[in-house]
């Protein structure tokens, strides 16, 4: 389907001011005209340039998922409940150090860390968090700086506005850390790869992260300045089902709040959203049900199964199976997603014909929605 | 120009209207001197103080015009000779004290000038301030050429003391602006010894005076029959009569010579306009019954006409008036000559044109992009470019739809897209904290933008004080930004409380306008707006607080002082091989948005560049550029 | 005094330039100078944000019978001298005629403000001399960059007035005035002064 690339005024009046934002930072750092602050995505100026790239990666617009699809895996995009992936199972870092400071089992820092260490990346863009768990996006150079970005503060963060930032003379190779909605929108970055920047194919590896809802950024990291002591804290924590608990760490002990108390600060945008399991990374990476201090990590692509494979090899990840009770459950939790995602955009466009952002053939649709 | 004060009565010198002025009341003796600033009528006062301290006068410049006419009429009741003068916005200020002036009798002769500005050309608004003179009862008189300025505002001290009542002397911007010649009177060499006397019952203070004022005004209208400025010239019996005053007489006496009228057309001049000379104008009416009236702004004089004509009107053959009224004459903005052309065309069926359709149709062929028009920028280096790139930023990061109000002076621009457009009213002198403090009570309806008053320096302390103190008082909700550039600028920098001398040069303490504001108790900060980080992060903060009366002051001195005085800081250029151009994306933010006029986008290189004769070298726009392709390197 | 005389009457004569330019200079010196020759001189001028990068029109009249107003009348100018073209062209568009005199100074200044581009100098000229009854073109911003300051355009542009002969005024009656204003400077002046007559001589 052929689209027109609109601008950013478009971007404002589609998108941004009808709350359909998911923060990702597609669209900014590459002009002054759009800024992420406190939360927000700010258009400064009118651009009257009647094509944009803020427009164009914004994963809010049209997104033709086929030409994605087979543009990383070769094939369409079908109803596959955690799309297209080589190999499934579990792993945690293999150091106990890194597992402490690290989500679950620290599999993301060690994949990252080690990249960067073999050399296939120079840079890593990770979301880092302030002594007040404010969250920013992060140019990582060294395993230790990896480190520091450790842990997941459950806030949506616009990584991409970071590389966007890369000056275009630089020529080293990055990684980034993206939430499915990132991922998205690189994808389209790489399908039509952005003009006079920092060059898109620079970007080697993008591990994908496990993703129900993000929290509003500005909103949620004021509700947590209220209730807690956030110097103090050290990890966040959702345990899954049934525990319905939003978890901060200290070194004393858990402080739990009721997720009831947190669900209200989700993205309304997050509602409109397909993807659970980061399906268009090369790597995908979250929390197993029912085992603690392990990842489930999905491999997808082959720069994705390379990279496995050298931390296996270099003792840096310990890996076992998934189970099938916990693949199974993985896959009816994803297709939940993909069901109420669907429904909700046609409840909101009134329209089976409309699905927003969504280019999906109507047989996938069709599929889904039965 | 010779000193103003050049000894050489009989002589001929080329001056301005408000020089003229000036010179009429050094004639007069006139002692002492106080105004506010307000283009068109600034240079009266300075045109004294150039020679005030050699002439024992004393001149000031006040906070603001009450205070500049109260200060007048003291001298006046001491018996000094005094004069104040200001803009048709002034004399809407000093409303309440002129009005009970005119209701009490003066000492020393006491004349008020207004200057209006038809069209608006240097004002927010237009007005005809000839009819404060028929509301208040007070003698007016309107010059119509720069000898008349002079020898008007001279008579006017006269009339004040024969009268004993303030007298105004009303000029618009072409004549006070224009130059002319006038020949000079004999400067006078009055002495003073100021003493207010203050004994049986004199002067009156107290009761209405009405009935004696209006005793006073038909002494005055006796004067006004002989009066040399009014004239007549024309025919006995004309086709056609003009009445008509001030800079219009000009228009019409040359338009009637240019069209060749001047045996056909009769043009009564009037020159002391209120009380209007009734025998005169009568005799006048009697020479014809076809009557134009040629004036600026509103029908002052066309409606006092049509009055007397009306109440004379038992038995007599009916006039036909042509004016404002009928539409004949704009009822709005300035006259020009070819006004009068195309009245005297109308109503007298000629078809006079300057030039022939030929070239008319030349005229029209002139390509549209041709016709550009420049309009007014801030200037380069100008901090208040700075101040308001500041607010836009802090505004659209904030996000809850904020906004400012304006107020008077040259940062008036922020409502143009050279001050990003953050300013969204505008109406008079202090007005954009009074708006601000109403704004600031509307939470209870729900009202929920920020509210940023941005005033100047020299706005604060003629009238944003009484405002910010009700802002404090009844607990409003909104930020005060002081754009402190301690000048008077856009007048033409005359001293103000906070500029640390007085118009006659001798050092006056500096009132700090951040230390007023600690003293009421509310948040201060000072910033540099140059520093757009800092001011921008303080403007955040400040709006997030959200609650009571804030106070930012954005200070750095005015470009154009600075720029006299030192050297430029720094040599800015566009790197031409980081400049993207039209590639870049940015959609030429510089010359597009930033607007500053010292960079332009060179349509030949397709690149932006700096215009080395107008960029002052302040390098603040090094901070705007995406690629980074300004640079600025200190000299 | 000068003996050359009043060719019309009143001569009007429109001195346009961009804020900074220095017009109002030449417009003073020749007012002074036809003042002191008894002539009634009303110099009028009307400003857009004049210190801030508009336009000044400076109306100059001159007549021996009466006081003229401070504005032109459409289409009655005598003499129009432009610093800037796409001034001078607006100057003709309203205030020209078949038989006006036209001298220019063909340096153009972008208009601050606007990013739209200013229009093709060959084409502008050209018609500027379309609309004028005669045409002289005065490189004085160029040759005042030679005598070492763009500034002294003004003082260039006021010779080739002078050399021109429509005002009553010579190098001798107007030389008094140019002393008076640059008591320390009117050497240098007067030199770029002279140079203006020399381009007039040239142009004609």
């Amino acid at each position: 389907m052929v689209t027109k690339v609109k601008g950013a005024k478009e971007l404002q009046e589609e998108v941004i001011s009808k709350g359909l934002c998911t923060f990702c930072g597609a669209c900014s750092g590459s002009c002054p005209y759009l800024v992420s602050y406190k939360g927000r995505m700010v258009l400064m100026d009118n651009c009257n340039l009647s094509e944009g790239q803020c427009y164009q990666y914004c994963p809010r617009t049209f997104t033709d998922m086929d030409a994605l699809s087979q543009e990383v895996f070769g094939t369409p995009y079908d109803d596959k409940q955690m799309g297209t992936y080589k190999e499934i199972l579990i792993a945690r870092s293999t150091k106990e150090g890194v597992r402490g400071r690290a989500q679950y089992g620290g599999a993301v820092s060690t994949l990252m860390s080690l990249a960067i260490k073999e050399g296939l990346i120079d840079k890593a863009i990770l979301t880092r968090v302030n002594s007040d768990k404010v969250p920013e996006p992060f140019l990582a150079s060294s395993e230790n700086e990896v480190m520091q970005c450790a842990g997941s503060s459950y806030m949506a963060c616009p990584v991409i506005e970071r590389f966007n930032k890369i000056p275009k003379e630089e020529n080293f190779n990055v990684g980034i850390v993206a939430t499915p909605c990132q991922g998205l929108a690189i994808r389209k970055m790489k399908l039509q790869p952005p003009h006079n920047r920092f060059p898109i194919d620079n970007l080697k590896l993008v591990i994908g992260l496990f993703c129900t809802w993000a929290l509003a950024n500005d909103q949620f990291q004021r509700f947590l300045l209220e209730t807690l002591n956030l110097p103090l804290v050290k990890k966040f924590d959702i345990p899954p089902p049934p525990a319905n608990t939003f978890d901060a760490y200290t070194a004393s002990g858990k402080i739990s709040i009721s997720l009831n108390q947190v669900r209200k600060f989700t993205m309304p945008t997050c509602a409109y959203c397909l993807d659970m399991t980061s399906e268009f990374a090369d790597v995908s990476v979250g929390s197993v049900e029912g085992i603690e201090g392990w990842n489930t990590v999905v491999v997808r692509t082959k720069v994705g199964a390379e990279l496995i494979a050298l931390a296996k090899e270099k003792g840096e990840l310990e890996t076992a199976s998934l189970p099938a009770a916990n693949l199974a459950h993985l896959k009816e939790a994803a297709l939940i997603k993909k069901r109420r995602g669907l429904g909700e955009i046609i409840k909101r466009t009134g329209d089976q014909k409309n699905l927003l952002y969504l280019g999906l053939s109507q047989q996938v649709a069709d599929k889904l929605l039965k | 120009m010779p000193d103003i004060d050049i000894d050489a009565p009989g002589t001929t010198a080329l001056l301005m209207g408000n020089e003229a002025i000036a010179r009429g009341a050094l004639e007069a003796g006139v002692g002492f001197a106080a105004a506010y600033p307000g283009t068109p009528s600034s240079e009266i006062l300075p045109t004294i103080v150039d020679v005030a301290k050699k002439r024992g006068i004393y001149a000031e410049w006040s906070t603001n015009e009450i205070v500049a006419l109260e200060a007048a009429t003291a001298a006046s009741l001491a018996g000094v000779r005094a004069m104040s003068s200001m803009k048709q916005n002034g004399t809407q200020v000093a409303l309440d004290f002129l009005g009970n002036l005119a209701q009490r009798g003066v000492g020393a002769g006491l004349v008020l000038v207004t200057v209006d500005d038809p069209g608006a050309h240097n004002s927010s608004n237009e007005q005809d301030t000839r009819h404060v003179a028929k509301w208040l009862d007070i003698p007016m008189l309107e010059p119509g050429d720069f000898q008349e300025a002079k020898d008007m505002t001279k008579w006017a001290f006269d009339l004040s003391e024969e009268v004993d009542i303030i007298c105004m002397v009303r000029a618009v911007s072409k004549i006070s602006h224009t130059r002319g010649n006038v020949k000079l009177g004999e400067l006078s060499t009055r002495k003073y010894k100021a003493s207010f006397p203050y004994t049986g019952g004199r002067p009156r203070m107290w009761g209405i005076a009405h009935d004696i004022q209006h005793k006073k005004l038909a002494l005055a209208r006796e004067k006004y029959e002989i009066s040399p400025f009014n004239k007549y010239v024309g025919p006995e019996k004309p086709e056609l009569l003009i009445i008509t005053s001030g800079a219009a007489w000009l228009y019409t006496q040359e338009v009637v010579r240019t069209m060749g009228l001047e045996k056909r057309v009769g043009i009564l001049k009037l020159g002391t306009i209120w009380p209007l000379p009734e025998k005169l104008v009568t005799d006048a009416l009697d020479k014809s019954l076809q009557v134009l009236f040629v004036e600026e702004i509103d029908p002052f004089i066309e409606g006092s006409v049509m009055e007397l004509a009306a109440s004379q009107a038992t038995g007599k053959p009916q006039h036909t008036f042509y004016g404002k009224r009928s539409g004949h004459i704009n009822a709005y903005g300035e006259l020009s000559p070819d006004d009068v052309i195309k009245a005297l065309n109308k109503i007298m069926g000629l078809s006079y044109q300057a030039r022939d359709t030929a070239y008319l149709k030349k005229v029209e062929a002139i390509p549209r992009e041709y016709a550009i028009n420049r309009g007014g920028a801030l200037c380069p280096g100008c901090p208040h470019r700075a101040s308001f790139w500041n607010i836009r930023t802090a505004l659209k990061l904030d996000g809850r739809g904020g906004f400012a109000t304006g107020d008077i002076g040259c940062y008036t621009q922020g409502l143009l897209p050279g001050g990003f457009s953050v300013v969204k009213t505008l109406y008079c002198m202090g007005g954009s904290a009074g708006i601000a403090t109403g704004l600031g009570k509307l939470g209870q309806f729900g009202f929920t933008q920020p509210v940023l008053a941005v005033c100047g320096d020299s706005t604060f302390f003629h009238a944003t004080i009484p405002a910010v103190i009700n802002g404090i008082f009844n607990n409003s909700n909104f930020t005060l930004v002081v754009l402190d550039n301690t000048a008077t600028a856009m007048t033409g920098f005359q001293p103000h409380p906070g500029t640390g001398r007085t118009a006659l040069g001798e050092p006056a303490r500096a009132i700090k306008i951040e230390d007023v504001c600690r003293s009421l108790g509310v948040p201060v900060e000072v910033c540099d707006p140059f520093n757009f980080k800092d001011t921008t992060n303080t403007l955040l903060k400040m709006m997030a607080i959200d609650n009571g009366v804030r106070v930012i002051v954005m200070k750095r001195e005015c470009e154009l002082i600075r720029g006299r005085r030192d050297a430029p800081p720094f040599t800015v250029t566009v790197d031409p091989d980081v400049c993207l151009g039209d590639d870049c994306g940015c959609d030429r933010l510089c010359t597009r948005i930033f607007l500053c006029p010292g960079l332009r986008f060179n349509k030949q290189t397709g690149k932006s560049e700096i215009d080395p004769i107008l960029c002052t070298g302040c390098g603040v726009c090094v901070d705007i550029c995406p690629q980074g392709a300004i640079k600025r390197e200190a000299k | 005094m000068t003996t050359k005389k009043l060719k019309k009457d009143p001569l009007n004569l429109i001195i346009i330039g961009v804020a900074g330019q220095g017009n109002v200079l030449i417009s003073q010196l020749v007012c002074n100078a036809l003042a002191n020759e008894g002539y009634l001189v009303t110099f009028g001028q009307t400003y857009s944000s004049n210190q801030r990068g508009g336009s000044v029109n400076n109306y100059v009249r001159v007549s021996k019978e009466i006081q003229c107003s401070p504005l032109v009348p459409s289409g009655a100018a005598d003499v129009i001298l432009g610093m800037e073209p796409l001034d001078t062209l607006r100057m003709l568009a309203q205030f020209g005629n078949p038989k006006v005199m036209t001298i220019v100074n063909p340096r153009p200044i972008d208009v601050a403000g606007r990013v739209s581009d200013y229009p093709d100098l060959e084409k502008l000229m050209e018609t500027i001399k379309g609309l004028s009854g005669k045409t002289l073109v005065i490189n004085a911003t160029a040759e005042a960059e030679k005598l070492g300051d763009a500034r002294m355009a003004n003082m260039i542009l006021t010779g080739a007035l002078v050399g021109t002969g429509i005002l009553p005024l010579d190098e001798k009656s107007i030389a008094p005035f140019i002393q008076e204003r640059f008591p320390n400077d009117f050497d240098i002046n007067m030199a770029a002064f002279s140079k203006g007559i020399e381009l007039y001589q040239a142009a004609k």
